[in-house]
């Protein structure tokens, strides 16, 4: 028996990172990056900002520790004052050299790729779908490029230092792995790393060494965003992550793939369970028309690809309705153009409705046509034409949503004092009062409308009645309601049997044991074979073979003959002969039927027999031959002295009762 | 009868029993068959004006080829003749009767079979069940048996047929006490009837006999069917639910009407099957069982009758059975039916309130049994069960509240906190400590259907004792409501209602003030752009009924609670709303505005540049707006505005006065000349108002001729919403507030400057206001509601120029002029006015306008036979007994005409 072992590498439930080692595979299970930690660090603004610039150094109250240069004061929260880091997947847990494969599931959970496959001794392959890796390349993109528009030279290392660390106000003081957080990868890592991504389609099977298939799934999240099935000839493993029943932009999830599977990896579920996703699209609207009618701005901090294009959708049927036809809709991100233009190409990967506009006139994504009528414009960046054609009041669309680095931070310097102006939190990855924390005091308005379309409990549970799977594995936050709302027994899993938790560095050995191994036999081999029917349907033989295993593949082969022997003159010592390889004796199956039994032996001149009845069966009583006969069901034994043809007799009696093989 | 139709008749008989020939449609028999009921119940009698029937009937029941709705049609006209004394003996005696009620004769024929011979058949035979000789043939062919045979009818229709005849054989024949029997001889003369009651002295021999054998066979039938609910109540297995059922309605339906002597026997018959059926706690007849049960109470005197105690008894062990859910349905049975017994009621109160108690944790009930709360809770655990019982509780606890005192379990405020902790579970606000079962809980977070039923009963709740304690929270629960962004529309509209009826009964508002002005505002405003129509509309219409709820600080002090929370930001958000994109929303701000704006028009405060942008703004909506209801509202808006002027005791600012008299010009014209008819009927309804104002000497006359058909005049209090209910509020305010124009003979106030004014000047500035050519063109409107109120309202203006004391007043009101323009509607009016008098003297063109003397013109439009034309709906012609026959005629001519096309039909245009 081989145990099925599952390491943890992250403890965002949905940035998972899981390494799975089935069958002498080791697989990686998605790399998310956990990007909450740029939280702690003061935003990078575009342009020189006096604010910023002026915010005090941290000194701790006794004077002891000094570390105005690193840590700097705003509105009683202390952020650290360098190039913004990101804290990654746990690198010592297990070696990451020995990883065969890396499965993404979309475009969100790639995000540390470099980290793994560029220093840790990585040789294997990924394999993606493609808008998973050419999005994942726009935000992998942009997130490098925020990074190299304003370099820090200095990078903060002195606060990380456990003694000051403790003596930190929090939540720095409570930031865990500090030591391993890492600043951004370069372009160039970026390219090495994609370079190692295969691409897949939906419902591929991608052998692995011959041990396992691994396929992906639509999972409706997101374009090209998957599910994935392991699967060898006797287990199958489904690993669900960021999954979607709603019908947004892509296909709609498969979910008929992932029923019988052994284990389900159950990660990426919404991280708003109580907010349902229709309610926020319509919230976010009427709060952008009402601050556009107040004469306000409006400031959508949002990735550039994924609910974007859902919000524009959404606004393209309210912008009508709601009188905002004439407020422009600004896009800006460095990959503003290619997100746009992306989306409406990758005809496959669309739910249903908007594949069949791929092939219209019409393009799929209403968008294009709020951009052909010039409604919504899109620039790479703050600097260049759009300062020229910029108009207020407005909408902007822009990155990131931590608020610490990207054209976001110009906004909010700009738009931040003013209460018309309204910022519209829509993605859930971070906490709004965090990202607000640098600006304060802010007079602008805040509505947070978290959009998160994954599953949420109520549809997993559906979800989870349909395929059942034998055993579930999820982060433990998905085993007990949020800590601020903990009478919600409807925010949990309640599964029977209850679900594996699993948190950060946790190394679980799945609950099933393989127990079967395909194995092949040869033709000549399978010639040999003389099978006996013993039920209808079911045949058996016995088999004498050498099994040869390799690759992962076992094959039956014939047992060499033994050379003959040389002939000799000497006759040799009858001592020395090689045994005599006795024919196997046959095997025995079926019952004693007892009636029938007593009344052969009745033939056989035996008549006095006492039957006793016992736990097992009967014991037969040959009183006149003073010989035991015991029938049990899996056995008969004859007790018979110093009767030789006696016992020989009995015996010959019983075997004409069984089958032999 | 009329003559021509006599004379129709026959052939009309003759088309109709030869089979095969086509109806013009499917109604026509029975348009013919109430046509008839309609002669006989005025006192004709059917044989003897139409002769031909007989034969007719006597000719189809023999034809069994005949179309079965003929043959229905024909079975319901027997009993209609049979109803009367005469007409029976005359078909009794032409063996018609039992050939046509013969089953046998049907079912041989194979035409029993179809549904319409036996609905035919039953109500026949109920038309005809009207004198003791109908009772006796009843008796004497065995219907009974088969009307208690076709109770469990596999059609629906026929199986209630069949228990409303039998209810009213019970009840028509029954025997009075002798109480009943003196009211009732008094007032007609059924001597039949008074079978057991001492017979009148001058009651002569035969009727007599007549009353002796109709009491014995009305014992027979009595007992047949008395019998029959006695064993047939008790389901004997699970197939027989329907048959239960059927008799147990019966049962409900003669208990309502039975009087004692037939109460008691019914019930002393059926006591000890009711017994075991309550017993028996079958789920499936638990409310009709209920429905019998309490019927039967509500009949109850005393509790010495042993019957009475037994059926108290009875509705004791429904309120204890063991299944929750029954149990449930049982108690909000007796607190429907206003059963008043202190210990079921009780009970019954206890039982609904438990659900409540065991979800919200709140402590309603101070004992109650453990076994039946147990059960309660395993219940709640299922989804389904555990929203039901949710909703009875919450459907009930407005009037458990209302009860006295003692039939409570807790103080009513209890229930309110139940209710509101209720709510808040629904939303997912509830903190952990108060919540029951956690697993019931989740049956509920988020669920519409608990959240609209909450929100129903609170918004009841406000009425409720001691409800005022718990305004605070209410408040939060509603504002929480509002701001949720998962909140369906039916919720927030809900929730706002909820908020508007707590607001009405808060005494005090300016405590809620702090509480509610930020969030509130935040939040209409926020609603204001909502993705769905349906959440702006109820937004606006929230917006417009605040505007109409005042509350007193200080008794002669009162308070519009829409300007003491929201200050002066309502108008703004609805003069943006006047934009929207759907016409129900702006139709609904138009009327949002008007009572906002209702309380300055009471106070007659000067007119402000937003309200004068406002007109401005209303009138491009009355010119331009593509959909009918904005308009509509536009006008209604300016109605309204007019008639809290006139009902005004408070001089109207001149600058509003001005701003008002120089819009309603323009509403008069536009709004005459929309295509829309309601638009025009609401610009008369403006038009009605100004008449009013100008003419005040001409109420008494013009409501004499006004009272039935037209719509109440908005100062009524009854204008109609432009398209939903609520909008009435903003005429509310000023019935008891303004001087009441109608019923203030002296003039005072408002109307003092017009009483000053002389005829003539009135009617000259009524046609100065449009008032005149609004009028005329309605007058010539192909729409007849819109000429029906035209004439009438110039009827009266010309009545009141005739009316004049004085010869010099007649001749100077009769000098004063009005234009015709020469094409449209001023068109039409020459041309009525060249055929009446000698108009072709006067000499114009075509096109160009003339003056024409109001009065003369007023004179010569022939407006009382207009009247009388307009008055017929405009399809009296169609629906005259005449036409009927004339169309069955016709089509059987055009089945038995070749040449002609099937498919050539009259498109009528109707709307």
């Amino acid at each position: 028996y081989k145990l099925m072992m599952n390491y943890c590498l992250s403890g965002h439930p949905t940035l998972p990172c899981n390494v799975l080692k089935f069958k002498s595979t080791t697989i990686m299970l998605d790399c998310g990056l956990d990007t909450t930690s740029v939280l702690n660090f003061l935003p990078l603004p575009l342009v020189h900002s006096p604010r910023l610039s002026k915010l005090p150094g941290w000194v701790s109250k006794d004077g002891t520790v000094n570390l105005e240069k690193e840590l700097k004061e705003c509105a009683g929260r202390v952020f650290v004052d360098s190039q913004p880091e990101f804290c990654l997947p746990e690198k010592e847990l297990l070696d990451l050299s020995t990883i065969d494969v890396i499965l993404i599931s979309n475009y969100h959970c790639m995000m540390a790729l470099p980290y793994i496959t560029e220093h840790t001794g990585f040789t294997g392959t990924v394999y993606a779908t493609e808008p998973t890796l050419q999005i994942g390349r726009l935000l992998m993109e942009e997130l490098v490029n925020f990074m190299e528009r304003v370099p820090k030279a200095q990078s903060a290392t002195c606060w990380k230092n456990k003694e000051i660390q403790r003596m930190l106000p929090g939540p720095l003081k409570d930031a865990v792995e500090v030591w391993t957080w890492k600043r951004c990868y370069s372009m160039q890592e970026v390219n090495s790393a994609l370079s190692k991504v295969q691409l897949v389609g939906y419902s591929q099977k991608v052998e692995l060494f011959g041990a396992v298939q691994v396929s992906p799934l639509s999972s409706g999240y997101s374009l090209g965003s998957s599910n994935w099935i392991i699967q060898s000839h006797h287990e199958k493993v489904a690993y669900v992550s960021g999954s979607s029943l709603l019908t947004t932009h892509p296909q709609p999830m498969d979910q008929s793939s992932l029923k019988n599977s052994d284990v389900l990896i159950l990660t990426g579920l919404t991280q708003m369970p109580t907010a349902n996703p229709d309610g926020m699209l319509g919230d976010f609207c009427s709060n952008l028309a009402m601050t556009i009618r107040a004469g306000g701005n409006v400031l959508v901090p949002c990735y550039s690809s994924g609910v974007i294009y859902d919000l524009l959708e959404c606004l393209y049927q309210f912008i009508e309705s709601a009188s905002l036809g004439t407020t422009p809709f600004y896009f800006i991100s460095p990959v503003a153009n290619s997100s746009l233009e992306f989306s409406q190409i990758f005809a496959e990967w669309l739910c249903h409705n908007k594949q069949s506009k791929v092939y219209l006139p019409e393009p799929p994504f209403p968008h294009a046509e709020l951009i052909q009528t010039n409604k919504l414009k899109h620039y790479p960046s703050i600097h260049g034409d759009f300062s020229s054609e910029f108009r207020q009041p407005c909408v902007v669309f822009t990155g990131h949503p931590s608020l610490r680095f990207g054209d976001v931070v110009h906004f909010m310097e700009l738009w931040g004092k003013s209460s018309l102006n309204t910022i519209i939190f829509t993605e859930p990855d971070f906490s709004y009062l965090d990202a607000l924390a640098p600006y304060q005091p802010l007079a602008m308005k805040c509505v947070y409308c978290p959009i998160d379309t994954r599953l949420n409990f109520h549809q997993v549970s559906k979800l989870l009645k349909e395929v059942q799977p034998l055993h579930v594995v999820c982060p433990e936050q998905y085993t007990q309601p949020p800590p601020s709302q903990s009478h919600r027994s409807d925010l949990m899993l309640e599964l029977q049997p209850p679900p594996m938790p699993y948190r950060r560095c946790s190394v679980l050995s799945l609950p099933f044991r393989r127990r079967y191994e395909r194995i092949h036999l040869l033709p000549e081999l399978a010639n040999s074979l003389v099978p006996s029917e013993i039920k209808p349907g079911i045949s058996v033989a016995t088999v004498s073979a050498v099994l040869h295993s390799k690759d992962n593949k076992h094959t039956l082969q014939s047992v060499p003959k033994p050379p003959p022997v040389p002939p000799t003159k000497k006759r040799k010592r009858v001592i020395e002969e090689p045994p005599e390889v006795l024919a196997p004796k046959p095997l025995l199956s079926g019952a004693v039927p007892l009636e029938a039994f007593l009344a052969t032996l009745h033939k056989h001149g035996i008549t006095e027999v006492k039957v006793e009845e016992t736990a097992d069966g009967h014991i037969l009583h040959l009183q006149a031959e003073d010989t035991l006969i015991q029938l049990e069901e899996d056995g008969t034994h004859i007790v018979c002295d110093n009767n030789e043809p006696l016992r020989t007799t009995l015996r010959d009696l019983v075997l004409r009762f069984l089958q032999k093989l | 009868m009329d003559r021509e139709c006599v004379a129709l008749l026959p052939r009309v008989c003759e088309v109709l029993a030869e089979s095969g020939k086509s109806l013009p449609d499917d109604t026509s028999l029975e348009k013919l068959l109430d046509w008839f009921t309609g002669l006989a119940k005025a006192g004709a009698s059917l044989l003897e004006v139409c002769p031909c029937l007989l034969e007719f009937i006597s000719t189809v029941i023999y034809n069994t080829d005949a179309d079965p709705s003929v043959l229905s049609f024909t079975l319901k006209l027997t009993g209609l003749m049979a109803a009367s004394e005469d007409g029976f003996k005359m078909l009794k005696e032409c063996s018609i009767l039992r050939q046509a009620y013969d089953i046998q004769h049907w079912q041989d024929a194979g035409l029993w079979e179809d549904p319409c011979i036996r609905i035919g058949w039953i109500q026949g035979l109920r038309s005809m069940l009207q004198h003791p000789m109908a009772l006796h043939f009843l008796v004497e062919t065995d219907f009974t048996r088969h009307l208690l045979q076709l109770q469990t009818d596999a059609s629906l229709f026929v199986a209630s047929a069949a228990n409303q005849v039998l209810a009213h054989i019970l009840v028509f024949f029954q025997p009075l006490s002798s109480d009943d029997v003196e009211k009732k001889e008094e007032k007609e003369m059924r001597t039949y009837a008074c079978i057991k009651a001492p017979i009148a002295m001058d009651t002569d021999i035969e009727h007599l006999a007549v009353a002796m054998e109709t009491s014995h066979e009305y014992i027979a039938v009595t007992t047949a069917i008395s019998d029959h609910l006695k064993v047939s109540l008790v389901p004997k297995e699970n197939a027989q639910f329907h048959q239960s059922l059927q008799s147990l309605k019966l049962l409900a339906l003669l208990l309502a009407q039975a009087k004692p002597p037939l109460e008691d026997t019914l019930l002393r018959t059926v006591l000890g099957s009711l017994e075991a059926l309550v017993k028996a706690e079958y789920s499936q007849l638990t409310l009709p069982l209920m429905d019998v049960l309490l019927t039967a109470c509500s009949h109850c005197n005393t509790d010495e009758h042993v019957t009475d105690q037994t059926v108290s008894c009875l509705l004791s062990s429904m309120l204890d059975t063991s299944k929750p859910s029954d149990l449930i349905q049982a108690a909000a049975a007796v607190l429907r039916r206003g059963h008043r017994d202190i210990i079921h009621s009780a009970k019954a109160v206890g039982i609904l309130l438990l659900p409540l108690d065991i979800i919200t944790g709140q402590t309603l009930l101070s004992t109650h049994s453990e076994e039946q709360r147990f059960s309660v809770e395993e219940l709640l655990k299922s989804k389904t069960s555990c929203i039901s019982m949710l909703c009875v509780s919450l459907m009930n606890t407005p009037q458990i509240t209302l009860m006295p005192p003692d039939f409570l379990p807790c103080p009513p405020v209890t229930v309110v906190t139940a209710v509101l902790s209720l709510l808040r579970i629904c939303s997912g606000h509830a903190p952990s400590s108060s919540i029951g079962s956690s697993k019931t809980c989740r049956n509920i977070i988020g669920n519409g259907k608990v959240q609209r039923c909450g929100l129903e009963a609170l918004t009841a709740l406000s009425t409720s004792p001691g409800g005022k304690e718990k305004m605070s929270e209410v408040f939060t629960v509603l504002i929480q409501y509002l701001q949720n962004p998962d909140s369906d529309p039916t919720v927030i509209q809900k929730s706002y209602q909820a908020l508007v009826k707590w607001m009405g009964v808060c005494t005090d508002i300016s405590s809620m003030r702090d509480q509610l002005t930020q969030d509130l505002l935040e939040v209409v405003k926020k609603r204001m752009c909502d993705m769905h129509w349906e959440v702006r509309d109820s937004t606006v219409e929230f917006l417009g009924q605040l505007g109409g709820v005042c509350t007193s600080t200080k008794p002669d002090q009162v308070v519009c609670v829409s300007e003491a929370l929201l200050g002066c930001s309502t108008v703004p958000l609805l003069i943006e709303a006047l934009c929207d994109s759907e016409s129900y929303v702006r139709a609904s701000t138009i009327s949002a505005l008007a009572q906002t704006l209702a309380h300055s028009w009471q106070q007659g405060a000067a007119v402000t540049q937003e309200q004068t942008d406002i007109v401005i703004r209303l009138l491009d909506i009355l010119s331009n707006d593509t959909e009918g209801f904005a308009r509509r509202a536009v006008v209604q808006y300016f109605t309204a505005w007019f008639s809290s002027y006139s009902s005004n005791t408070l001089p109207l600012s001149s600058s509003s006065s001005s701003l008002l008299m120089k819009s309603v010009h323009s509403v008069l014209s536009q709004g005459s000349a929309d295509l829309d008819w309601e638009v025009k009927l609401h610009t008369l309804q403006l038009a009605q108002l100004l008449l009013d104002k100008a003419l005040p000497g001409l109420q008494g006359s013009r409501l004499d001729s006004d009272t039935h058909t037209t719509p109440p005049t908005p100062s009524l209090n009854n204008l109609p919403h432009p398209y939903a209910v609520g909008s009435d509020q903003a005429y509310t305010l000023h019935t008891h507030t303004g001087a009441q124009t109608h019923t203030d003979p002296a003039g005072e106030g408002g109307c003092r400057e017009s009483m000053e004014m002389d005829l003539a000047d009135a009617v000259h500035s009524l046609v100065e206001q449009g008032v005149v050519s609004a009028l005329l063109s309605g007058l010539v409107d192909c729409d007849r509601p819109v000429g029906l109120k035209a004439c009438r309202l110039l009827r009266t203006l010309r009545d009141t120029i005739c009316l004049q004391d004085t010869p010099a007043a007649l001749a100077t009101a009769t000098r004063v002029a009005c234009e015709l323009p020469g094409s449209g509607w001023g068109r039409e009016i020459r041309k009525i006015l060249e055929k009446k008098c000698d108009w072709s003297k006067c000499e114009s063109e075509e096109d160009d306008s003339v003056c024409v003397g109001v009065y003369e013109a007023l004179r010569s439009l022939g407006l009382d036979e207009k009247l009388a034309i307009l008055t017929q709906s405009s399809d009296h012609v169609h629906n005259s007994p005449l036409s009927l026959l004339q169309d069955i005629l016709s089509t059987s001519d055009t089945h038995t005409q070749p040449g002609t096309q099937p498919g050539q039909e009259v498109i009528v245009d109707c709307y």
